[in-house]
């Protein structure tokens, strides 16, 4: 990916003026913590969704709030609030200063800025983008899956974005804003088929991108995607159950990374010896063709970041190389902890959550043979065009996920629609029987949004085609 | 407080229809919240909030727009309705778009008690001893559960006010208070987690911490040294916690706005037998002490009882009222919502009811099958009926829970499930707003090896 050369983006006037963000600082210190923070956020969203032929309804939000920490050794206390006012504040700060069990004054704490780096800019808000053209690029792609094929029936079609606002200072006196905007488009769509059976495709993008970037990446291919896959996968047959030679398509495949791998090297689960990539570094977890990277700074992408919520510079990290495990994602508090730097990965959905770490874009790197000569190696196994979701069990490694659109395998070339079929592995052998990687890496479109804890964020992920062997395929058809 | 959020819901309703709203409908959101983790008999982290927000919802020239805000900011409150109604104007005007009429939100809307002040004033020395409690117990179950991902108690305190244009005018508030334990155990190189976890509205009926530590410890040890198995149709067996899962999953396809389009499998079915007369499935907007209880539901409509499936036959899909206008049928109080979404259809307190058969009997008429006690991805697909999860749990020998197995996955089309179902435990358990006691397939199909 191209990176934009790093230029200061201006930055806007705080919801919360900065001398008062340092009094909260202080007051947050009064109880002896070891470290405080102040974030505000303010966040204004838009969505249109479009059923049934017709916009449905155009709707728009506003958030806004301070969460304020304090870490006190080991322990932490959180307070947030959603009042702004300075006896508000004040109530919070002093709330998280409780950790800290012991008595002392007010220190008085300045904050400044550092140069930061710019992976997006933010000309023109997406909150500054007249509603009326978002609802057209939804009836625009309504249209273009309808034209797509007859056999469409249902089509939904969502554009969402938001424009959000973050300023975060600590005791470190450390001050960082950015304005972090995300857009999303995307469809739904049912196709029919003989006999009232129906199949469904999904497809849609986006990321921190300018309103403009859905003038190349249109409706109109975002809705034929869709489309494609519903209409592509009628007729599809029940996929065979058990172990068997998989080929992921490249691109939103990735997700099987950021199950199989990411989230067991975040560094929560590893200090908390949680995580079965726990006490491993430097040791083989995975095959030679696996080289996975988690990159906060790509150009434009969904997982991007200007500073993470922690204030810091998001990183280029190398977690495996050529198998190896490299490193871990650290947020403040875990590096703080295990005697660590951070990483830029420490990552909140919101003002009302602590941070943690998290990934951002990951992505598995290139390795030197085509898509087609990946496929024709396959005698008999399955190829995975698109998929659903997936989720792991970062403890025991399990990991699933589900199949939208896949295809037989037969003597190198690929054969019938499957359906039902759902991929289950455990993460560090998944990465043992990575045999294949391909030359063709691609991002995914921008569709990815990761939970752990109960917090959303945004994520991209990537990957070029991969074969697998030996992974389990959940299916209805046994022998 | 209370009073000034009613006087705001109803002023922003007054505003709108002053400035050309046709109907307008204003939901507000007041909450307070508290929780505690604790990691080797410390403190891990603190966390107090208050947090509040108001959703708008308008209907000008029939078309909706809808807006949110937590900013409470009386100056802001024109500009806000304004953006209103400019949003909807973005929107396709719909005739069948409308807020619920004065006959659907008659009717009685006494509930039971939900809101308990012991949960209210529930202090944090209180949380902090019962997750301590926890935590020790679990270590104390097994030696080798040696650590948590997490392990932890709160609550949370909330009030809910509603007004609209149509004459809907309520508030309710409530409690609950929580308790939850996420224990690892470890065994040479395995590592295996499990949990376990209690919400009650009324501390009183809260489960003890000693008792959610122990379980959630005896549910992660008993999966240490878990493999794959052949892949295999056998009979499966769902505890309590995967059935409630699977019950949510039909409720799901009975979401009357997927019927509509067609984008449920049971869209042919209404009426007809498919499972077993043992099967009742059930959506209670009112029972007792309910954690999904309350008098009225998103946009104002009297919640009720609306059986499901009741002994084997589908008898009814879950509307709102916007759906229920398109469908040309009534809402049944279905209307879910927070104060930053529109209403959308979704259930209140979701279950399946309880049969006879004590959950061991179920086990042990199995000669050999499948136990399964978690499971992984989302993969029930309601357009199509297929569903196929990675599934964690034991395997059952002659009548007996034996091997744990992981790496697995259970697949089958849930119409086919449903008819599959031979039989129901009386062990019906709730662990937030969704039941179900221990259910039987009598085949699913397993992939493994």
């Amino acid at each position: 990916m191209v990176k934009s050369a790093p230029a200061s983006q201006k930055p806007s006037a705080p919801l919360v003026a900065i001398p008062l963000m340092e009094k909260l600082l202080a007051t947050a210190m009064a109880k002896g913590g070891d470290f405080a923070e102040v974030y505000v956020e303010r966040t204004v969203s838009t969505a249109v969704t479009l059923e049934e032929n017709k916009v449905k309804s155009a709707q728009g939000g506003l958030s806004q709030g301070v969460g304020i920490r304090v870490i006190s050794g080991a322990k932490v206390g959180y307070a947030y609030s959603d009042d702004l006012d300075e006896a508000a504040l004040r109530r919070a700060a002093q709330t998280a200063a409780l950790i800290a069990k012991g008595s002392g004054a007010e220190i008085a704490f300045n904050v400044s800025r550092r140069p930061q780096p710019t992976f997006y800019r933010v000309e023109q808000a997406l909150s500054g983008v007249d509603v009326s053209d978002k609802v057209a690029l939804v009836v625009q792609a309504n249209r273009a899956a309808h034209t797509f094929d007859k056999r469409v029936k249902q089509v939904i079609a969502t554009y969402a974005d938001q424009t959000k606002n973050v300023w975060v200072c600590n005791t470190e006196g450390h001050l960082a804003s950015d304005i972090q905007d995300l857009a999303r488009l995307s469809t739904h769509v049912v196709a029919e088929g003989k006999k009232g059976e129906r199949r469904t495709g999904f497809y849609g993008g986006g990321g921190r991108v300018p309103f403009s970037h859905f003038d190349t990446f249109t409706p109109e291919q975002v809705a034929r995607e869709a489309a494609r896959q519903a209409v592509a996968t009628l007729g599809a047959v029940d996929a065979k159950a058990g172990p068997q030679t998989v080929v992921l398509a490249p691109g939103w495949s990735g997700i099987l990374l950021h199950e199989a791998v990411g989230h067991g090297l975040e560094a929560d689960f590893i200090r908390k010896g949680t995580s079965l990539f726990a006490g491993k570094l430097g040791q083989k977890v995975a095959s030679d063709k696996v080289t996975v990277i988690d990159d906060g700074t790509m150009a434009n992408a969904r997982g991007s970041l200007n500073v993470d919520d922690e204030g810091n510079a998001p990183q280029f990290k190398v977690l495996i190389e050529r198998g190896v495990l490299k490193g871990y994602m650290y947020d403040k508090l875990n590096a703080r902890l295990m005697g660590q730097a951070p990483t830029g990965s420490g990552r909140r959905e919101s003002f009302k959550h602590m941070p943690l770490p998290r990934m951002t874009n990951t992505y598995l790197a290139p390795g030197e043979e085509t898509n087609e000569e990946i496929i024709r190696g396959v005698d008999k196994g399955i190829y995975c065009a698109h998929f659903g979701g997936g989720q792991v069990d970062i403890t025991n490694g399990n990991f699933v996920f589900e199949v939208s659109e896949a295809y037989e395998i037969e003597k190198g070339k690929l054969r019938r629609p499957l359906k039902g079929a759902t991929l289950i592995g455990v993460g560090p052998e998944a990465l043992k029987n990575v045999s294949h990687v391909g030359n063709d890496p691609k991002p995914d479109p921008g569709l990815g949004t990761c939970g752990k804890d109960g917090q959303s964020v945004p994520v991209g992920v990537g990957l070029p085609t991969v074969r697998i062997d030996n992974m389990t395929v959940g299916g209805t058809r046994v022998g | 407080m209370t009073t000034a959020y009613e006087a705001l819901a109803k002023k922003l309703v007054a505003r709108a229809k002053k400035r050309g709203a046709a109907q307008a409908e204003a939901f507000v959101e007041i909450g307070r919240e508290s929780s505690v983790r604790v990691r080797d008999g410390e403190i891990e982290d603190l966390t107090q909030a208050t947090s509040k927000g108001v959703g708008l919802r308008v209907v000008a020239q029939q078309r909706l727009g809808f807006i949110y805000t937590s900013d409470f900011d009386p100056t802001g409150m024109d500009t806000f309705v304004d953006r209103a109604l400019q949003l909807a104007q973005a929107a396709a005007p719909n005739p069948l778009n409308g807020l619920p009429t004065r006959a659907a939100l008659k009717g009685d809307t006494i509930v039971g008690a939900l809101y308990d002040h012991e949960v209210a004033n529930l202090s944090p020395e209180w949380k902090i001893r019962a997750a301590l409690e926890m935590e020790k117990a679990g270590k104390a179950f097994d030696s080798r559960v040696r650590t948590f991902d997490s392990v932890g108690a709160g609550e949370s305190v909330g009030e809910v006010h509603l007004a609209s244009s149509e004459g809907a005018s309520g508030s309710y508030e409530g409690t609950y208070a929580f308790l939850y334990a996420v224990p690892v155990a470890s065994q040479g190189d395995q590592l295996q987690t499990s949990y376990w976890v209690d919400y009650k509205r009324f501390l009183k009926d809260l489960d003890s911490p000693q008792a959610i530590g122990q379980e959630a410890a005896r549910r992660a040890v008993r999966m240490l040294g878990a493999k794959k198995v052949k892949s295999q149709k056998v009979p499966v067996i769902f505890d309590p916690m995967m059935a409630a899962s699977f019950v949510g999953s039909i409720a799901g396809a009975a979401n009357g706005d997927a019927v509509f389009k067609k984008s449920s499998f049971f869209a042919p079915l209404l009426g007809k037998t498919i499972a077993p007369r043992t099967v009742t499935v059930v959506d209670d907007g009112r029972l007792e002490k309910g954690l999904g209880t309350a008098p009225f539901d998103g946009e104002g409509v009297p919640t009720r009882r609306t059986p499901l499936i009741e002994e084997g036959t589908l008898k009814a899909f879950l509307y709102d009222t916007f759906t229920a206008r398109k469908a040309k049928t009534q809402t049944t109080g279905n209307a879910s919502r927070g104060y930053r979404s529109m209403p959308h259809i979704g259930t209140h307190n979701l279950y399946l009811e309880p049969g006879t058969q004590p959950p061991e009997e179920i086990i042990r008429e199995v000669k050999n099958g499948f136990y399964v006690t978690a499971m992984l991805g989302h993969g029930a697909n309601m357009v199509t009926g297929e569903y196929s999860r990675g599934a964690n749990g034991l395997w059952v020998e002659n009548g007996e829970l034996s091997q744990p197995v992981q790496e697995v996955t259970v697949a089958g089309h849930m119409l086919e499930m449903l008819k599959n179902i031979d039989a129901i435990g009386s062990d019906l358990t709730f662990r937030g707003s969704t039941g179900a006691p221990t259910i039987r397939f009598a085949e699913l199909t397993i992939s493994g090896e």
